[in-house]
């Protein structure tokens, strides 16, 4: 009989097996993969800010107006306009109505309160992820002048920005830039300093000498640029707060360009022209000891330190035609990264350390582009008669440059444009800029 | 007989000797006339047509006469045109050149002090806060007897003449009494002091079709099997044998198994309603505000479902994530979870007959192939 129910016990153990995998199955979840989606701009809403006193109002709805321009200048947001609001915002503790705002599509909404005391201005924000209800981060609150006022505008759109997107802020940034007037054949240049969206200008130098080529130092205070002033090509160190500046020693006869300062500050490295030939140095600009990077009879120039200043991404036409290398921080050998048809030159190293920035001229026409350490996954994001001299936002995410149109009456105009290709658009400035260089974030 | 059988055979050999030597008798046919043609060629041909045809007749055409010429030559002088009086351009004022923009271009603008630490914001008394308007609480309905507990007596009906005469009816006094049968005493109708609705006496989960599957036999022979009186319990030996193998287990396991399916569950869905579903989500997750790390970065979210297509949206989870960090993951999540509230208000076009194919849903939102790199 022992066999006989055992029999039985494994029939009802297969039985019960079987079943219980049949339930399973029945609960097992519907599984679908979601690989395509839509590429818009994210749509929010800016209410004007409330004023907590008489002298405030004027104050709390320009700075809404600037966050919302920030915004919306990234290409990622869409503001909507404050004629479809269904409610409307009076007191920044008050509660939101939620579904007033979903009605219209908002989904993020950006409140807040200015207060202006004599010269203090105090601002505070909150974020809202309108569709999950609930504040996406704490508010915060800063204070300062109200002279600055523009930056404590930046401040908030770039704690929006973190916060909606991921990406690293880059509004409270400042760009110097070359500023150009007059035609082409007597055109007076000279160093300009401005907000990243173009506002405060404020010029460095006169127009008495040619300058060319201005690159922020990391901390942001101080500028290299290259001056015709003595008549060869020299590079100069200014200090912005002082505007002092100071010409960095180089040997007679010889012409220093295209300096750039490596993540410590204190090196600077910069092409030499000695005997007709170029090649690439670094310097140490406290000591004014300098160290030789290549030696080859080609012409090399354009260095750019990589983020943790190891290695120099640069151009050379070594081989034949202008290609772009990387070689140890050091010198040595170096290794040809750029093999796509036409010329590359003006490489600048990303801050993310991902990707190098570059220009390219082929069949006639110049292109921003952006390729990989590896020479990989090259994107030419833009195409004109001329574009040039890409320098990288803080966080990596926009490009801005230089484009010149065509004829003797061209002029030089800044652009920015997103590292996907979108959002092209120009840098408004009261006249004509090139060679511009992003400072790092305030 | 002999005779017939003779003229048969003569005639049927005459006939034989007829189709098979008759044709030597027949006429020869007539021989072909034969006419010589020539083949000629298209232009000899047109040549030898036109030949034949007479010309045609010409007519004469009447020349064109000249046009008469007047002696008198006409006066093609023109009279200069007037002049048009216009109105003396109004002077204006050159305008002033713009002054130089005064633009300092040593001093800089001092430092803004930027305070970044978060400030100690009075946070909003709760969700119920000034703003939201107070409601009055509900007034809690006076208890009425809805239903009065003792019914009312019908009024008894008037009295009407019947028009027919009818005797009036006797009590039988001779005929048998009839034994009413007794009946058991009976509970009173219940009677309710309110009207109750159905909508809150519902229970709280709606009770469960049964499952296709047809109970096992094994069930009913776990049944405790009724007890014959008078018939003796087999031999205990069966029972000696169960022993090792605890019933209990195997019954609850059994029963367990019995449970009906969560959710009734029709056929899987079709690879075009799959489609569906995958697109219409598809429509609403917009990646425009990711950054470049969460457009590399692939989320799991489950979320379940209302029979009507509609998401619950307090159940979208995130199940994983791979390929970035987990701030990059939270982002990707959120716009996932905008898509699937934002489409899914309406209701997805899910088939309702297959609600248990989908009353789950476990979508894998990988944005990498839109992304840039």
């Amino acid at each position: 009989m022992r066999p006989l129910f055992l029999s039985i016990w494994l029939c009802l153990s297969v039985i019960l097996g079987a079943t219980l995998t049949t339930g399973a199955q029945a609960q097992e979840p519907l599984r679908i993969i979601i690989d395509e989606a839509i590429i818009e701009p994210l749509p929010f809403a800016v209410p004007n800010f409330q004023p907590e006193n008489a002298q405030a109002g004027q104050m709390a709805n320009d700075l809404a107006r600037v966050v919302a321009a920030d915004l919306i200048g990234t290409g990622l947001f869409r503001e909507i306009p404050a004629t479809s609001y269904i409610s409307s915002v009076t007191n920044f503790n008050a509660p939101v109505q939620f579904a007033d705002w979903k009605a219209i599509n908002a989904q993020a909404l950006v409140t807040g309160a200015v207060s202006v005391e004599g010269n203090s201005l105090n601002v505070k924000f909150r974020l809202y992820d309108v569709f999950s209800g609930a504040e996406l981060g704490s508010g915060l609150q800063f204070s300062g002048t109200v002279d600055g006022w523009r930056r404590m505008a930046h401040k908030v759109a770039d704690a929006v920005y973190t916060r909606i997107t991921g990406e690293g802020p880059y509004f409270d940034s400042r760009v110097v830039y070359v500023s150009e007037t007059g035609p082409k054949d007597d055109r007076k240049k000279r160093l300009a300093i401005m907000d990243y969206d173009g506002a405060n200008v404020q010029y460095l130098t006169d127009s008495n000498a040619i300058v060319l080529a201005p690159r922020f130092s990391p901390s942001g205070d101080r500028v290299l640029y290259t001056s015709y002033e003595s008549g060869f090509p020299r590079i100069y160190v200014l200090d912005i707060g002082s505007v002092q500046r100071r010409v960095l020693e180089s040997a007679e006869g010889t012409m220093s360009f295209a300096p750039r300062f490596a993540p410590n500050g204190q090196t600077v490295v910069y092409s030499l022209t000695q005997g007709g030939n170029t090649d690439i140095y670094s310097m140490d600009i406290t000591t004014g000891q300098s160290l030789r990077l290549t030696n080859t009879p080609a012409i090399e120039t354009a260095p750019s330190y990589s983020p943790d200043g190891t290695r120099i991404v640069f151009e050379s036409d070594r081989s034949g035609t202008q290609q772009l290398y990387v070689m140890p921080v050091t010198g040595g050998e170096a290794q040809r990264i750029s093999f796509g048809e036409g010329r590359y030159g003006t490489p600048v190293w990303s801050p993310r350390g991902d990707l190098v920035a570059f220009t390219k001229q082929n069949k006639g026409r110049f292109h921003i582009g952006v390729m990989r350490l590896d020479g990989s996954q090259e994107r030419l994001l833009t195409a004109s008669f001329l574009d040039e001299g890409p320098t990288w936002a803080p966080n990596g995410r926009v490009i801005m440059f230089a484009r010149e149109t065509q004829g003797a009456s061209g002029s030089s105009t800044l652009y920015s444009v997103d590292i996907s290709g979108r959002n092209l658009r120009p840098v408004t400035t009261p006249s004509g800029g090139s060679d511009p260089s992003w400072s790092p974030l305030q | 007989m002999h005779i017939g059988q003779y003229i048969s055979g003569a005639g049927h050999l005459a006939l034989i000797g007829w189709m098979l030597l008759g044709g030597l008798f027949t006429p020869e046919p007539e021989p072909f006339e034969m006419t010589e043609v020539s083949v000629i060629s298209g232009a000899d041909f047109d040549a030898m047509v036109a030949a034949a045809q007479p010309p045609q007749q010409v007519t004469e055409v009447a020349q064109p006469l000249d046009p008469e010429v007047s002696p008198q030559q006409p006066d093609v002088t023109s009279t200069p045109d007037r002049a048009i009086e216009q109105p003396a351009p109004l002077q204006t004022q050159t305008p002033p050149e713009d002054a130089a923009p005064v633009v300092t271009e040593q001093a800089l603008p001092p430092e803004t002090r930027v305070d970044d630490t978060p400030p100690e914001l009075q946070e909003p008394v709760g969700d119920i806060a000034v703003l939201v308007p107070q409601i009055a609480p509900q007034a809690a309905p006076r208890p009425v007897e809805r239903v009065a507990p003792e019914p009312v007596a019908q009024p008894d009906p008037e009295a009407t003449p019947d028009p027919v005469e009818q005797q009036a009816i006797a009590p039988d006094t001779t005929g048998e009494t009839v034994e009413r049968e007794t009946q058991e005493a009976t509970a009173p109708p219940e009677a309710t002091s309110e009207i109750v609705t159905e909508a809150t006496a519902s229970p709280a989960a709606s009770a469960r079709p049964p499952g296709r599957r047809p109970a096992p036999p094994v069930q009913q022979a776990a049944a405790p099997a009724p007890q014959t009186p008078n018939t003796p319990n087999p031999e205990p030996a069966a029972q000696a044998n169960t022993q090792p193998v605890n019933n209990d287990d195997v019954l609850a396991a059994l029963s367990a198994a019995q449970q009906p399916v969560a959710a009734p569950s029709g056929p899987p869905l079709s690879a075009g309603e799959k489609d569906a579903l995958r697109v219409a989500v598809s429509q609403c997750w917009n990646i425009g505000s990711l950054s470049t790390e969460s457009l590399g970065t692939t989320v799991v979210i489950s979320v379940s479902m209302n029979q009507n297509g509609t998401p619950q949206n307090d159940t979208i989870r995130m199940i994983s994530a791979s390929g970035g960090s987990d701030d990059a993951a939270r982002r990707v999540f959120d716009s996932a979870r905008r898509a699937i509230i934002l489409c899914g208000s309406r209701g997805f076009n899910l088939p309702p007959e297959k609600f248990g194919q989908w009353q789950s849903i476990e979508m894998t939102f990988d944005p990498r192939k839109m992304g840039m790199r």
